[in-house]
């Protein structure tokens, strides 16, 4: 065997078997907590004993879990909201222009992702304690609203900042030229091209937000999410009702990326097709 | 793309960046200088007396207790960011060079493992490396005996789990520097001759610096704090800078040395990263002059 065919087996074989191996360590625990949630037993050990949904209903039962999932839900749309708004306008600012002091901006707006999480959640918590003991006010889903803010609106910035790096404006002017007005531009053309990036941006934040455990811990006070909500019950031991929680929690998740995937891959083949019927 | 100059007058502007500027400067910028001013007070009976002198930094400096722990959790992130560069070199080159018809696929599958609750998954590992677990139970399956691995509640679990959690980051980092190298450099190298390998190690692994830097950065900070996977699967028996810090908010209620303590971990993690980015400007400007 000659060196060269050597060379590119053993390239193949690097780069398929990470591939592979980068795969199956991802899939483990997800994989592991989806065939525990139907287990019968209530000791979570293998091999999973029997197949039931019975935990699936002792998940409901949970007096817990409702307030947690709403909480959750709450928590994540009104911080996917936020951040994607000011997520995209500053990735126009970012991308489009040019101004005094934009490397302090654009340092200031990326400067929260270079914080430890918890060092973030802390940091915000001390602030939020002395503005609570002047205004008279304590820590709820708000100010955990505001720490996801402050952390997740630099990764709905990029993403739409990449979406913006591929736009082409020419076809602002060729609408501003037909006498489109900027309202109208801004409508029928601008934020219809970008919509993908914005599509996935809010996707990637209401998804961010829904796992984050370290702010949501610090900066929550007595209201509860479902990150929070199986940390105090698997420090108090594993009880079956988490797999179940789990693999209800990956369903919606899963469908989620997908249609972003779906969305950004239409409007690739869009682009690549050209204009078509308008 | 045209990029038009514009002053911090025009309204435009001011209507794209001021709220994020708002909000940034009021839960970010005053919260990070009140911490810092918290850092010179000291605590008494519970309760944050403000004195202004330096006490609760000597205290900090002077017990070898925290810098064990800052020591272990500088260890962990360096630990973690190679072992995340180091995996995902492969997979991102794979994803860009050798598998275009599964591109796709694969990175809907990494992006969704990525954003799957990061703590379910946690606990997904603690089932499945638990004495009566998954992997001892196939273990036994196949001929070891009972509990043959006990790896759970060991520094090497939380590893696991912070590269696990963290992985994702290199790879896509990685992803988009490479997807955006010229093919017909590698075509060059090639045709000049050059070997598989050393292609990547000459003209692929430089082109993909900016990512792979990026990446580490991330992976660098995310580990430094850390609480997770080393109190869930590493079973806290080795504390990280996280833990301590929460603990002494918590536990102890003491404000001040938790205030001067989150500062240390940010103070060095960017040491670290100054270090790192220093010498590696000295080692590009020595590649440079020899070649």
């Amino acid at each position: 065997m000659s060196y060269y065919r050597f060379e590119t087996r053993l390239a193949n074989f690097i780069l398929y078997g990470s591939v592979i191996i980068t795969l199956v360590f991802f899939y483990i625990p997800i994989a592991t907590l989806v065939a525990f949630s139907f287990t019968e037993s209530r000791f979570l050990t293998f091999p999973i004993e029997g197949f039931s949904l019975k935990w699936y209903g002792a998940l409901f039962a949970e007096k817990n879990f409702l307030p947690a999932l709403w909480g959750s839900l709450k928590l994540a749309f009104i911080v996917t909201i936020l951040s994607t708004i000011l997520g995209c306008a500053a990735a126009v600012a970012w991308m489009r222009f040019k101004f005094r002091f934009q490397r302090t901006f654009q340092a200031l707006t990326f400067a929260p992702l270079l914080f430890p999480q918890l060092m973030l959640g802390v940091v915000m918590l001390l602030w939020f304690s002395i503005l609570g003991n002047f205004f008279g006010f304590s820590m709820s889903l708000w100010s955990a609203v505001l720490g996801h803010v402050v952390y997740i609106t630099p990764f709905a910035l990029i993403i739409i900042a990449v979406q913006i790096h591929g736009f082409d404006d020419t076809l602002e002017d060729a609408a501003r030229d037909s006498g489109c007005s900027n309202w109208e531009v801004l409508r029928e053309i601008t934020i219809p091209i970008l919509w993908p990036g914005i599509f996935s941006a809010g996707i990637f934040a209401f998804l961010l937000s829904w796992g984050n455990f370290y702010l949501t811990y610090s900066l929550s006070g007595t209201s509860r999410t479902l990150p929070t909500f199986v940390f105090s019950g698997i420090a108090n031991g594993s009880s079956p009702i988490f797999p179940a929680l789990a693999t209800l929690t990956f369903i919606p998740a899963m469908l989620l990326v997908g249609l972003a995937d779906f969305f950004r891959r239409r409007a690739a083949d869009r682009l690549k097709s050209g204009p078509t019927d308008i | 793309m045209r990029i038009k100059n514009i002053t911090w007058t025009d309204p435009k502007l001011q209507i794209l960046t001021l709220p994020l500027l708002v909000v940034l400067f009021l839960f970010f910028l005053i919260p990070f200088a009140m911490t810092v001013m918290l850092s010179f007070q000291i605590t008494k009976y519970y309760q944050v007396v403000w004195s202004w002198d330096l006490t609760t930094w000597k205290d900090v400096f002077t017990h070898s207790y925290y810098w064990v722990i800052m020591a272990r959790t500088l260890k962990m992130a360096m630990i973690c960011v190679v072992l995340c560069v180091s995996l995902s070199l492969p997979v991102a080159y794979a994803l860009v060079n050798r598998i275009p018809s599964m591109e796709n696929h694969v990175k809907i599958l990494i992006v969704f493992a990525f954003l799957a609750d990061a703590i379910l998954k946690t606990f997904g590992w603690v089932l499945f490396f638990d004495r009566s677990g998954v992997l001892n139970g196939f273990l036994e399956m196949l001929g070891f005996g009972p509990a043959a691995s006990d790896i759970l509640f060991t520094p090497t679990a939380a590893i696991i789990g912070m590269v696990y959690n963290l992985l994702p980051y290199t790879i896509f980092t990685i992803y988009l520097s490479m997807a955006r190298i010229d093919r017909d450099l590698i075509a060059a190298a090639y045709d000049s001759g050059a070997s598989k390998f050393r292609t990547f190690w000459e003209i692929t692994l430089p082109l993909s610096k900016p990512g792979l830097l990026a990446g580490a950065v991330l992976v660098f900070v995310l580990g430094l704090g850390a609480f997770l996977e080393p109190k869930i699967m590493g079973g806290g028996t080795a504390p990280l800078a996280a833990e301590l810090i929460r603990q002494t908010f918590e536990t102890r209620v003491n404000w001040p040395l938790g205030a001067s303590l989150t500062i240390l971990v940010i103070g060095i993690g960017a040491l670290t990263l100054i270090f790192f980015g220093y010498l590696l400007i000295k080692l590009t400007k020595l590649q440079e002059n020899t070649t």
